[in-house]
């Protein structure tokens, strides 16, 4: 069973669970049937193979665990933090037939922390001579094709427009679900397997692009989903911000933040678990209330039912089944935001356009500041131009590959936003037909 | 209310209930045995008494590990206990003063002796202080003495010899404590027969070693850098305990009434062993792990159990198991059996599968896409390993077929 949450730590942005100790690890990896085609092994994305590790923490191989999964998902450490388990490897777990589900999360923390704190051996360099790979973007996506391909033996180096590899893991994820500690181990890895992370490097002009395409035998594009969806509604005001923008100032400036956010009323558009990070942020960094609107009901929300409740535990005020419809302003800064309740057209549609409106419930929320958390899209057509793209902008791609036979996609830039681990799942395939390819060619 | 008794009576003494204290740190001194009485317990053999004057007990420290497994501590326990530390005027005093103020309790002295006067000494000792019975202890495994302990207990002649001098020295029931460290506990048993012993308890602890330290490379516990192999007690011990308990009760020769240990905690052990022949019960580690309290659900299952099937006497169930014992040579192997598993029961880990696998008859199918298993009768050749391993309890069951089994090969 999982460990309460510990709100004080959330408030410090301090990792919101203990860690599984010892003692811990052994009575919960001892609760696990060890299961023949283990459901949790076959239900990650990434194929960590949960299945494997807790056999090993039971048989006391605890090293062993932390290479299972380093080898498995190099994005292990900060998986262990971020997955949705509930929806992905417990969800399928034997023992909640018995009495409650396997803590797979706790358990790949204690073994990842066992790893580190035994110093396990760095991961093999790569012997870079199997090709020239550039990867675009070092987001668990770009972080993870990399590290298959050294693996490979192939020469990787990876192109990030930010001063720091991470990715969404770094920006969008607040330190109390994800410590930076845990990106850092994972990039450790990365870095120990020979993968070169070049950081502050932009390809934003085709003549950089033009440049990759030229002196590497693939590149790997893996830019994520870097642009907010904005409500028309609230767009172009003062204190209306992007989810992106309002996690990543938490990130860079705690201090800065939360003098903007004390004793203010938060007003969070959305109901996925960015959402409820910004909500719990918000709320963390002492704002007096905080607002969560959304279409779905409590029960239909995108969020793991974990962070709804964890919603609930700092005291987060949810308008479900309802929606913004305009707001009132002084000087181009919001002072109220006005909804109304709405109903499903139909039934198992979340979209916008299937909701309608229902009469006298208008509602009036005075607010300080608006985060907006209704999703993302892509830009990166711009640089790739012949690239076929499609929907909101990302791009067409089958088995990672693209319409130009040298470029290569996975991660939320095809899938149109998934998880971390998702992403690093495809970023391991996009490895294997990226090898392909090359060997294909030579 | 039914009509079940715990009463027994055992070597001629009435026990209100069966269950006593064994002799260990649990029954050290009277504040601690009136407790114990004040409880429930029927009964208490008092921590063995020396002649003080002659061997200084000095406890080693630390003198206890506990065996762990798969998270669950306290599956077994072993120390390195000596025999009562304090002087033989002071335990005798604490014995006097139990037997005035519980007078329809029953406290039995243990002795150990290391020369003839020594025996004679604390027989009489013990009967003029006011002990109900006495338990020679030839069967402390880890005595910090050479000539004593389960040495003396392997030693035939020893023990019959000593059994004689206290015989010849009091006239108290005398029970003979049987160390487990032996192939064969009868010749022993016998051997305190002839010297005169009115009964057997067993079994003492275990000769063992529970771990290792990995870092020191010492065994533990670990006594200042070195350990040594010592008594080993608890629900892991059980098997062992009952084991020699059943031999000595069917053994017709002995045919001595038999004060039960080893690995007790709730009425059901205690009931294993009634029905593997003992008259008499005795508890330590469990007291240790959980305290004198526990005798409560002991009498209480006990009795339930007894009235729910209309049993009056412990006595009318004494051995009942124990005569159903036969050497595996009379097995009848026409009787054969094959695993019945209930799909609705089955949560699809599949452990029963991966065992039949690797260590069967490969008799059961698991359906990778239902996450069911079943079993293949014509494979399955009923060693109901299945049932064993399967983690919810009433999935597995088996059910007697007609068709017998060729080696290797299942069933015809």
């Amino acid at each position: 069973m999982k460990k309460r949450v510990d709100i004080n730590q959330i408030k410090q942005f301090k990792p919101m669970r203990k860690a599984m100790n010892f003692q811990e690890a052994i009575i919960e990896s001892n609760r696990c049937l060890l299961c023949e085609d283990a459901p949790c092994s076959q239900a990650c994305p990434a194929g960590t193979d949960p299945g494997k590790f807790i056999r090993q923490i039971k048989f006391q191989n605890y090293k062993g665990a932390a290479r299972t999964i380093r080898n498995n998902n190099i994005m292990g450490s900060s998986c262990a933090h971020i997955c949705p388990t509930e929806k992905l490897c417990e969800l399928g777990c034997s023992a909640k037939e018995l009495n409650h589900t396997i803590d797979i999360s706790g358990l790949q923390q204690f073994a990842i922390n066992y790893g580190i704190e035994n110093k396990l051996e760095p991961m093999i360099k790569s012997k870079e001579n199997m090709g020239k790979i550039a990867v675009i973007g070092a987001g668990p996506a770009g972080l993870s094709c990399a590290s298959e391909l050294a693996k490979l033996d192939y020469d990787v180096t990876i192109y990030e427009k930010d001063s720091e590899a991470g990715g969404v893991l770094r920006w969008n994820i607040p330190n109390f679900r994800l410590p930076v500690e845990m990106i850092e181990n994972d990039l450790k890895n990365i870095r120990d397997l020979g993968v070169k992370i070049k950081c502050n490097e932009d390809i934003n002009t085709k003549e950089k692009a033009n440049k990759l395409l030229k002196n590497n035998d693939a590149v790997f594009l893996a830019t994520g989903l870097n642009k907010a969806f904005l409500l028309s509604e609230l767009k172009d005001f003062n204190n209306s911000k992007s989810y992106i923008d309002f996690l990543r100032s938490i990130q860079e400036s705690k201090k800065e933040i939360k003098a903007q956010i004390e004793n203010k009323i938060v007003t969070i558009v959305g109901g996925g678990s960015v959402a409820l990070d910004c909500a719990i942020s918000a709320k963390a960094l002492g704002a007096k209330r905080v607002y969560v609107i959304s279409l779905e009901h409590l029960s239909e929300l995108p969020a793991v039912l974990e962070e709804v409740e964890l919603g609930h535990l700092m005291n987060i005020i949810f308008k479900p089944n309802t929606r913004i419809t305009s707001v009132k302003s002084i000087d181009n800064n919001i002072i109220a935001v006005k909804g109304n309740e709405i109903d499903w057209k139909e039934e198992n549609n979340f979209s916008p356009k299937n909701a309608i409106e229902i009469e006298d419930t208008e509602f009036t929320l005075k607010t300080d500041l608006v985060i907006q958390a209704i999703g993302t899209y892509p830009i990166i057509k711009e640089v790739f131009s012949e690239l076929e793209t499609f929907g909101k902008g990302c791009i067409v791609s089958k088995n990672s590959l693209t319409s130009h036979k040298k470029i290569f996609v996975a991660g939320d830039l095809v899938n149109g936003g998934a998880t971390a681990v998702q992403a690093v799942g495809e970023g391991k395939k996009a490895a294997i037909a990226i090898d392909s390819f090359v060997k294909g060619g030579k | 209310m039914g009509k079940a008794s715990l009463k027994v009576t055992f070597c001629g003494i009435e026990f209100e209930n069966p269950f006593c204290l064994s002799s260990s740190p649990v029954g050290n001194h009277a504040e601690m045995c009136a407790r114990a009485f004040d409880a429930g317990w029927g009964g208490i053999v008092y921590k063995t008494l020396n002649v003080d004057e002659r061997f200084k007990v000095i406890m080693p420290s630390p003198r206890l590990n506990s065996y762990n497994y798969n998270g669950n501590k306290f599956v077994g326990l072993q120390n390195a206990e000596q025999i009562s530390d304090r002087t033989l005027a002071e335990n005798l005093k604490d014995i006097a003063e139990l037997k005035k103020n519980y007078s329809t309790k029953v406290l039995i002295s243990s002795i150990m002796g290391f020369n003839d006067d020594d025996w004679a000494i604390l027989a009489r000792e013990s009967e003029k202080a006011g002990a109900d019975m006495l338990e020679l202890n030839f069967s402390c495994p880890q005595m910090a003495r050479k000539d004593a302990g389960h040495r003396i207990g392997q030693n035939y002649e020893a023990v019959e010899h000593f059994t004689k001098i206290v015989k010849e020295n009091c006239n108290l029931p005398i029970i003979a404590k049987m160390t487990p460290n032996i192939t064969d506990m009868l010749p022993v048993a016998l051997a305190a027969k002839r010297g005169g012993a009115d009964a057997i308890s067993a079994i003492n602890t275990i000769r063992a070693i529970t771990d290792i330290d990995i870092d020191s490379l010492t065994p533990m516990p670990m006594i200042h850098g070195k350990s040594g192999i010592t008594g080993f007690s608890g629900p892991a011990a059980k098997p062992i305990g009952m084991r020699f308990v059943s031999e000595l009760y069917n053994d017709k020769g002995l045919n001595l009434p038999i004060s039960a240990i080893g690995g007790i905690e709730t009425w059901r052990d205690a009931l294993h062993f009634i029905l593997l022949g003992g008259m008499n019960i005795q508890v330590t580690t469990a007291i240790m792990r959980y305290g004198y309290r526990i005798i409560e659900d002991m009498k209480e299952g006990l009795l339930d159990y007894m009235n729910d099937r209309d049993i009056e006497t412990i006595e009318q169930i004494c051995g009942k198991a124990a005569e159903k014992l036969v050497d595996p040579s009379e097995f009848d192997i026409r009787y054969q059996v094959v695993s019945v598993i209930d799909e609705e029961k089955c949560i699809g880990c599949g452990q029963c599968y991966i065992s039949c696998q690797d260590a069967a008859n490969q008799a059961i199918i698991f359906d990778l896409e239902t996450r069911k298993a079943t079993v293949d009768e014509k494979r399955c050749v009923g060693c109901t390993l299945c049932k064993h391993v399967c983690p919810v309890w009433d999935c597995i069951t088996y059910r007697t077929v007609d068709t017998l089994i060729t080696p290797h090969a299942g069933r015809l």
